[in-house]
């Protein structure tokens, strides 16, 4: 029977070599690393090397107070994939790229419409350094003129770019936010289909208030403003929308509601005969912003009729738009497939079919609690 | 025993001293003979108390009651005791073949303290003497209980120190208190000059990192433990006391803290262990974050201290531990530094130095504010004795994340929480929340 002491001995002797077979994260200080800042994958011109990828790099200062510029650098490199230009890049800069602060991923309208997205996802999925909490967003013309994009008033260290999608900044409702990680699920998930916001690009400033709707082997369907933001409404992405009411003579009232708590609920019901229709329920809270005539107090229901009527319209106009087109931003795909057994499930061939030709169900829950005025 | 003999043998044992004065008196057919040592018994109750009625009072006989019923008095055991006793200030009088021995002790260090390491803005603002006597007659007075009870040893082959072992014996847990007593008969050393040397010599581990025992000068706080049921030492000579078994979560609490409202002891108490997790883990987690995993740091803070470190020469973990040494030193230093200068030092340290350093870019802007930030979480922590054995295993995490990155500071830490609660104070487990059962039953039982 070893002693305790011995015992103790021992384990230190086993214990310290083992140790040493443990390796942490490579020692490398953080002034041998170069941030990145936001990717942007393009087509390139050349035949041979398809992938143009730029990246925006962050030049560190020791205190933004003496520099409140914004400083970036800018590499460029086309490749036959992706790993291989990132690696020449990497050559291109004396220090090591690091790509755990790089928030934006843009990808240029052209390789979107040629489907390469898969491709580009595998890249940027597979990179460890790359978080899957980037955001990720359609560039036009390119990804290029996207990123080398310095608006006026920028502040350094924080892109302008970021503020459009990071919910603290702007919480515009004609803006779609979507992560790398919600990408991904969208792109592998069928019955679910992946949307990208459009960054577009003005002498000085950006323009971001369209989305793109990837389909499988089709053409992106690009999705206006107006339906950008029922979009949002729907996937209650954002916390405050604004819905104009018009009556349709012209003559009658016509108001802004602003709608600052929304909540929408959306089902498939099967039918027989492969027939489905889709139930959409959203329930819209809030009050009157702008109004071209008084509003009365008492007539606060008519309001809501109104109200009511408008979203209706506008959600079918959406809703037959996207079915007509094959497009499911929303998911009803999911949502069928997690309500029926696998083995009475419609083939996918099926489904789309049945989602083409579905029965659009819209139940509005309107309420509006003031005309925003005091009387 | 005769009492020539006796004389003879305590002349013989005092022989080496030339301080022993053997009085001999002799009026009216009355004789005593008086052995004192001159520097430690106090002359004017000598004379007050023996002198002036021996020549006042008719007989001998009666002189004899008299001394007998004066509170010094003291019976003789044995020689061993006679002269020991002589030592410690008593004054040894031999009347009729009688021996009598009465304490007639002059202790100068009896004043009382005001706090000088546990300060406090509420609450009483004196501490223990250097006096044994008068440290009990402190605690004794704060603590009304019959079943206060005060244990003495002598301890110290040398200097022959005496110890008090007090504890209130309907809370004490036994098993605590036969630890203790069975250590201290263990205790074997040639001069004990401190409460804390004891501490350690008792604790039975001298490689442990955390504190077994909490060192306390408040009577307030010793009144608390005593009721809590914990066991008391005082050491003669010493306006130190230390409290036994404690569990870790006693050196994060202050006696303020049932002074204050609930909810500013609350707030008090957060910002406490903030400051203790602070102290332990910022320098480390700087480390780990800068050197393994960037990604960790808000964008904007990642460039600035990618920026700040422009130009320093070194490695972010020797740059820690460079700035951490200067910072041990500063305080080292002005714990040893005359009151008057310490300030000096520590503006030239704190200010010049932490300004100098940057502009030499020998460390970053960031690096000066970690230090001092740590710094300053390390004195939030109440009980000295902790702070310094944070600063100790804070350095080991240093090291270790130095090696392994973040994972190796979690691994660490993991590892520091094993290493508590597998320590235990006493026979109590030391990262125990609640304070001890009390064990009335077994009291009763062994009493």
């Amino acid at each position: 029977m070893p002693s305790k002491k011995s015992k103790t001995k021992l384990f230190i002797l086993v214990i310290v070599p083992l140790i040493t077979l443990l390796t942490g994260c490579e020692f490398m200080d953080i002034d041998k690393d170069v941030f990145v800042s936001m990717i942007g994958i393009d087509k390139s011109d050349e035949e041979d090397k398809p992938y143009k990828i730029t990246l925006k790099l962050y030049v560190p200062t020791s205190s933004f107070k003496q520099s409140p510029e914004p400083q970036y650098t800018y590499i460029t490199k086309s490749g036959e994939t992706l790993s291989e230009a990132i690696r020449i890049l990497e050559t291109y800069s004396d220090k090591e790229l690091e790509f755990g602060h790089a928030k934006l991923i843009v990808i240029g309208e052209d390789l979107l419409k040629e489907h390469k997205a898969s491709e580009v996802m595998d890249f940027l999925l597979r990179r460890p350094d790359i978080q899957m909490i980037s955001w990720i967003a359609a560039g036009r013309p390119s990804a290029e003129e996207i990123i080398k994009m310095v608006p006026q008033g920028e502040n350094a260290a924080y892109p302008a770019l970021f503020n459009y999608f990071d919910d603290i900044g702007n919480e515009s409702q004609y803006i779609v936010t979507t992560y790398l990680f919600d990408f991904r699920r969208r792109m592998v998930e069928e019955g679910i289909d992946p949307i990208l916001p459009i960054i577009e690009k003005n002498t000085s400033h950006f323009k971001i208030n369209k989305s793109l709707v990837l389909v499988d082997k089709k053409e992106p369907h690009e999705l206006p403003t107006l339906y950008t933001g029922i979009f949002n409404i729907l996937s209650m992405n954002i916390q405050v929308a604004d819905l104009i009411i018009k009556e349709e003579d012209g003559e009658g009232e016509a108001f802004i509601a602003k709608i600052d708590s929304m909540n929408s609920k959306h089902k498939v019901i099967v039918k027989n005969n492969n027939n489905i229709a889709l139930e959409i329920e959203v329930r819209l809270t809030g009050y009157i912003a702008e109004s071209k005539h008084p509003l009365k107090m008492k007539n606060l229901s008519y309001y809501n009729k109104l109200l009511e009527k408008v979203a209706k319209e506008k959600l079918t106009e959406f809703f037959s738009e996207m079915t007509s087109v094959g497009i499911d931003p929303i998911g009803f795909g999911i949502d069928y497939k997690s309500r029926t057994l696998h083995n009475k499930r419609m083939s996918s061939e099926e489904w789309k079919e049945a989602y083409k030709n579905a029965e659009i169900k819209i139940i509005i829950h309107p309420k509006l609690k003031s005309t925003g005025a005091i009387q | 025993m005769s009492s020539l003999e006796t004389i003879n043998w305590i002349n013989e044992q005092f022989k080496n001293t030339n301080e022993l004065v053997q009085k001999n008196l002799e009026y009216e057919n009355k004789h005593i003979l008086l052995f004192y040592i001159k520097s430690l018994i106090n002359s004017e109750m000598l004379q007050k108390l023996i002198i002036k009625p021996f020549f006042e009072m008719s007989s001998e006989e009666q002189f004899n009651l008299y001394l007998q019923a004066l509170p010094q008095f003291q019976e003789v055991q044995s020689k061993e005791q006679v002269h020991l006793e002589i030592m410690n200030g008593n004054i040894l009088i031999v009347i009729q073949n009688e021996f009598y021995l009465l304490d007639f002790k002059l202790a100068k260090n009896d004043k009382v303290n005001s706090t000088s390491v546990e300060t406090t803005i509420h609450g009483s603002q004196l501490a223990l003497s250097d006096n044994l006597m008068t440290n009990i007659n402190v605690i004794r007075s704060n603590y009304h209980q019959a079943s206060l009870s005060v244990e003495y040893f002598v301890k110290g082959e040398v200097n022959q120190h005496k110890v008090a072992v007090i504890y209130d014996k309907e809370k004490v847990k036994n098993d605590v208190l036969d630890i203790i007593r069975k250590r201290l008969q263990k205790v074997d050393k040639q001069l004990i000059t401190s409460t804390t040397q004891l501490g350690n010599l008792i604790n039975d581990s001298r490689f442990s990192l955390f504190p077994q025992m909490i060192m306390t000068e408040r009577p307030d706080r010793i009144v608390y433990n005593l009721a809590g049921g914990k066991v008391i030492l005082l050491v003669d000579g010493n306006p130190q006391s230390i409290a036994t078994p404690v569990v870790f979560f006693d050196f994060m609490t202050t006696m303020e803290d049932n002074y204050h409202t609930l909810f500013i002891s609350l707030f008090l108490k957060i910002l406490r262990y903030a400051g203790l997790f602070l102290s332990l883990l910022l320098p480390a987690l700087y480390v780990g974050v800068t050197s393994f995993t960037p990604e960790l740091f808000r964008t904007e803070l990642a460039l600035t201290v990618a920026g700040s470190r422009v130009g320093v020469p070194f490695s972010s973990f020797i740059e820690v531990l460079f700035m951490l040494f200067f910072m041990e030193l500063l305080l080292e230093a002005s714990i040893r530094l005359p009151k008057a200068v310490s300030a000096t030092a520590t503006t030239v340290g704190g200010l010049i130095l932490g300004t100098a350093v940057t502009e030499a870019s020998l460390a970053s802007n960031i690096m000066v504010i970690i230090v001092s930030a740590v710094a300053i979480s390390t004195f939030v922590i109440p009980v000295n004795e902790m702070a310094f054995s944070i600063r100790v295993v804070r350095l080991l995490l240093i090291i270790i994340t130095s090696v392994f990155g973040l994972a190796g500071l979690v691994l660490g830490f993991f590892v520091l929480i094993m290493y508590l609660v597998n320590l235990d104070s006493f026979g109590e487990t030391y990262l125990k929340i609640y304070t001890l059962s009390k064990n009335r039953k077994t009291t009763e039982e062994k009493t």
